[in-house]
C-alpha cells in the first residue's frame, strides 16, 4: 500500500516537476537569438541559390553586427554583386548599387539576392523582439522545444513561425515559416554544429522554398568572430560605398 | 365547290389520304380561320425569337470586342514562348529566354499569316522611390515593335503619358500611388538578373497605365533595351507577342509557327494566356442559353394556350371530321401540324427580326466605354446562320411539343357528343 501511494504521488507529481524545469518561451528565444545573432558579431558566409532548372549561384559576402539591430553586408562574389552593401538599421534596411551609386530601400520580406531566404533571415535575427510565443511539445520530436511564434510587428520577417530548439542546449534544429493563413512558404534546417573559437553554433542553414518546391538556399558560416567592437560609424548611411 | 369562307371544310376527305402534305395544307388554313388570335401568337413568337437573336448578337459582339481589345492593347493574338514557360511562370522565367537575332525574328515573320512581332521579357523587381519601395510585375517591351502588334497598347496608358524615352518607366496608378512618384521622378528599379543576382537601373516615370480592373496587380511598363540591362539579358527576350492578319485564323497561325520553330518553342492564341476570358466566355454563354430558353418557354405557353382555344372552340367540327370516318390520330396530327406551322412561321419571322436588327447595328457600331475599361469597346452585334437555323428548329419543336396536350384532348373527344356541342 505505502509503495503504491509513493509510486501515485510520484506519477502525479512528475509532471508538475516537469513544467517547472520547462524555460520561458522568452528565455528560449533569447537564447535562440544569442546563438544564431550575438550582439556583435563580424562573419564571412557563403550562400548558394539552387534553383529550379539546377543550376546554382553562390555568393560570399562580409557581414558585420553591432547591438541589437544593427548590420552591416559587404558583397564580396560573384563579380555582378561586388560592391554592393546593405545597411540594416531598426526597422530599415538599404541596398546599396555601386553602378548607380545609390542606397535603395528594401522590406524585410524581399528575397536576400534572389535566393529563398529574405532579408529578415539574414539581417534580423531578433525573434525576441519580433515575435511573440509560447512553448509546446511536439510528440513527434521529444528531444526538442516546439517554439511557435507570432508576429508583432508588420517588419518581421514572417507572420508565424515554427521553431524546434533542442531540450540540451538550446541549439536551433528546424524552422518552419508561414503567412497569416497558414500557408507555409519555407522550412529550415540548421545543420553541422560548429565551434568557432568556443562560440557554438549551427554552421550552415537549408532554406527550402515551399511554393517553388525546386529551389532551396544554404547558407554557410564561414568565419564567425563574436568579440568584435564594431565602430559606430559603419551604421550611418553615409557609409555606404565607402 | 363550297364558299371560299370556310375552306377547310371542304378538304377534310384529303386528311383521310395517307400523305403529310394536305396535313398541313389544311393546318395552314386553319391557323388563316381566326386571323386575330393566330397574330397575336405570331407577335409573341416574333418578339421573343427576335430578343433573344438580338441580345445573342449583341453578347458575340461585346464578346468580339472583348477579344480585340484585349489582344490589340495586351497579349497580342499568339505568343511564343519556350517550351515549358507557361507551365513555370511562378518561378523564374528569366532562364527561359531566347536570343532574339534579326534571323530568328524574320523566320518567325516568313510564317503565312504573321503581321508582326513584338519581343517582350517578363519579370519582377522592386521600385524604390523617395524611400519607399515596392515589389511589382513588369513587361518589357520595345515601343516601335509593340505598336506594330498591339496598335491599342497606347490607350492602355492615361493621357499624357509617353514611353519613348531610353529611361522612361510606366507604372500602374496603383503602384504611382503608392510611392508618391510624379511624372519625370526618378526612381532606382532593382531586380535580380538572369542568374540571380540583384541589378538596379535608373528609370524616370514618365506616365502611368490605366487599372483595368479595381484589384489590379502592381504592374509597370518598361524599354526592353534598359530591361536587358538590368537583366543583364542584351539581345534576349523571354517572349514573342505575335499578331495576326485575320484573329479568326489565330488557331491556324499558331500550327504552322509551332512547326516552323519545332519542340524547343511553345506557341500559344491569345485564348489560352487568358484562360479567364474563355471561362467567362462560357459562362456568358450558358447564361445566355438559360435567357433565350426561358423566352422560348413564355412563348410556347401562348402557343399551347391558342390551340387550346382553338380545339375547345373546334368542338363540333371535330366530332364532324370523326364522324365521317377521321382517325383520333389524324386529328391530333392536324393540331401538331398548326403548331408547327404556327411555330416555324413565327420564329422564322423573328429570327429574320432580329438578324436585321443585328445586321443594322453592326453596321451602325455601338460605343461602350466605362471609366474602369481602358480601351472603349467598339460593339458590332452579329448573329451567325447556324444560330439562327438552331433557333427556328428549337421553336417549331417546342411548339410541337407544348401542343401536344391541346392535341391530345381534341383527339380524345368523343364524336357523339362532340357533334352535340358538349
Amino acid at each position: 500500500m505505502k509503495t503504491c501511494l509513493k509510486l501515485l504521488s510520484l506519477l502525479v507529481l512528475l509532471p508538475l516537476a516537469a513544467s517547472a524545469a520547462t524555460p520561458s518561451a522568452e528565455e528560449l528565444l533569447q537564447k535562440y537569438d544569442a546563438i544564431m545573432a550575438p550582439l556583435n558579431f563580424e562573419a564571412t558566409l557563403t550562400m548558394v541559390a539552387h534553383r529550379d532548372d539546377g543550376s546554382t549561384r553562390a555568393y560570399k559576402m562580409r557581414m558585420l553586427k553591432a547591438g541589437d539591430d544593427k548590420a552591416r553586408v559587404w558583397f564580396l562574389e560573384p563579380a555582378a554583386a561586388r560592391g554592393q552593401e546593405i545597411l540594416s538599421q531598426g526597422d530599415n534596411a538599404w541596398l546599396y548599387m555601386p553602378n548607380l551609386k545609390r542606397s535603395v530601400r528594401m522590406a524585410s520580406r524581399d528575397s536576400f539576392q534572389g535566393g529563398d531566404f529574405n532579408n529578415a533571415d539574414v539581417l534580423r535575427t531578433n525573434y525576441a523582439r519580433d515575435y511573440s510565443a509560447q512553448v509546446v511539445e511536439d510528440p513527434s520530436m521529444p528531444e526538442a522545444y516546439l517554439l511557435e511564434l507570432k508576429a508583432k510587428t508588420e517588419d518581421a520577417g514572417y507572420d508565424r513561425i515554427k521553431l524546434w530548439v533542442a531540450k540540451k542546449d538550446t541549439l536551433p534544429l528546424k524552422g518552419e515559416f508561414y503567412t497569416a493563413s497558414g500557408k507555409m512558404l519555407r522550412a529550415a534546417e540548421f545543420l553541422e554544429v560548429k565551434s568557432f573559437d568556443g562560440f557554438r553554433r549551427p554552421s550552415r542553414v537549408v532554406m527550402k522554398n515551399m511554393i517553388a518546391i525546386k529551389r532551396f538556399s544554404e547558407l554557410t558560416v564561414d568565419s564567425f568572430d563574436a568579440r568584435v567592437q564594431p565602430a559606430a560609424g559603419r551604421f550611418v548611411l553615409d557609409d555606404l560605398g565607402r | 365547290m363550297g364558299s371560299p369562307r370556310s375552306p377547310a371544310m371542304v378538304r377534310w376527305p384529303a386528311l383521310l389520304e395517307h400523305s403529310m402534305w394536305p396535313l398541313f395544307r389544311i393546318a395552314l388554313r386553319n391557323v388563316a380561320r381566326n386571323r386575330r388570335r393566330t397574330l397575336i401568337t405570331l407577335a409573341a413568337l416574333l418578339v421573343g425569337v427576335g430578343a433573344a437573336v438580338l441580345t445573342r448578337a449583341m453578347m458575340n459582339g461585346l464578346q468580339r470586342a472583348m477579344v480585340t481589345n484585349i489582344t490589340t492593347s495586351a497579349t497580342g493574338a499568339l505568343q511564343v514562348h519556350r517550351a515549358g514557360y507557361l507551365d513555370n511562370v511562378l518561378s523564374t522565367p528569366l532562364t527561359m529566354d531566347f536570343a532574339i537575332d534579326e534571323a530568328f525574328l524574320a523566320r518567325v515573320r516568313a510564317v503565312e499569316g504573321v503581321k508582326a512581332v513584338s519581343p517582350r521579357i517578363q519579370f519582377a523587381g522592386s521600385l524604390g522611390a523617395n524611400d519607399e519601395s515596392l515589389f511589382l510585375a513588369a513587361t518589357a517591351m520595345d515601343p516601335t515593335a509593340e505598336s506594330a502588334v498591339c496598335p491599342n497598347r497606347a490607350s492602355t496608358f492615361t493621357p499624357g503619358s509617353r514611353f519613348d524615352s531610353p529611361d522612361g518607366i510606366l507604372l500602374a496608378e496603383t503602384v504611382a500611388n503608392a510611392l508618391g512618384t510624379q511624372q519625370g521622378g526618378e526612381a532606382v528599379f532593382l531586380a535580380p538578373d538572369r542568374d540571380g543576382t540583384l541589378n538596379g537601373e535608373l528609370v524616370h516615370v514618365t506616365g502611368a497605365t490605366r487599372s483595368v480592373m479595381p484589384d489590379e496587380p502592381k504592374t509597370a511598363v518598361v524599354p526592353l533595351a534598359l530591361a536587358q540591362r538590368l537583366l543583364r539579358m542584351e539581345g534576349r527576350a523571354t517572349e514573342l507577342a505575335v499578331a495576326v492578319h485575320r484573329l479568326e485564323e489565330a488557331p491556324q497561325v499558331a500550327a504552322r509557327l509551332r512547326e516552323a520553330l519545332g519542340p524547343d518553342y511553345e506557341v500559344h492564341t491569345w485564348d489560352d494566356i487568358l484562360v479567364q476570358v474563355k471561362e467567362n466566355k462560357a459562362r456568358d454563354d450558358a447564361s445566355m442559353g438559360l435567357i433565350a430558353a426561358v423566352f422560348l418557354v413564355l412563348m410556347l405557353l401562348g402557343v399551347a394556350n391558342t390551340l387550346l382555344m382553338s380545339a375547345i372552340e373546334r368542338t363540333r367540327e371535330i366530332g364532324t371530321m370523326m364522324a365521317v370516318g377521321l382517325r383520333r390520330g389524324k386529328v391530333m396530327g392536324l393540331f401538331l401540324a398548326e403548331a408547327v406551322v404556327l411555330g416555324a412561321t413565327g420564329s422564322t419571322l423573328g429570327a429574320l427580326l432580329g438578324a436585321g436588327l443585328s445586321a443594322w447595328l453592326n453596321h451602325r457600331g455601338i460605343l461602350f466605354t466605362a471609366p474602369t475599361i481602358s480601351v472603349p469597346f467598339d460593339i458590332r452585334p452579329y448573329v451567325d446562320v447556324g444560330y439562327l437555323v438552331r433557333i427556328v428548329l428549337l421553336a417549331t419543336a417546342g411548339a410541337a411539343v407544348f401542343s401536344l396536350y391541346p392535341a391530345w384532348r381534341a383527339s380524345r373527344l368523343r364524336p357523339v357528343e362532340a357533334l352535340a356541342g358538349r
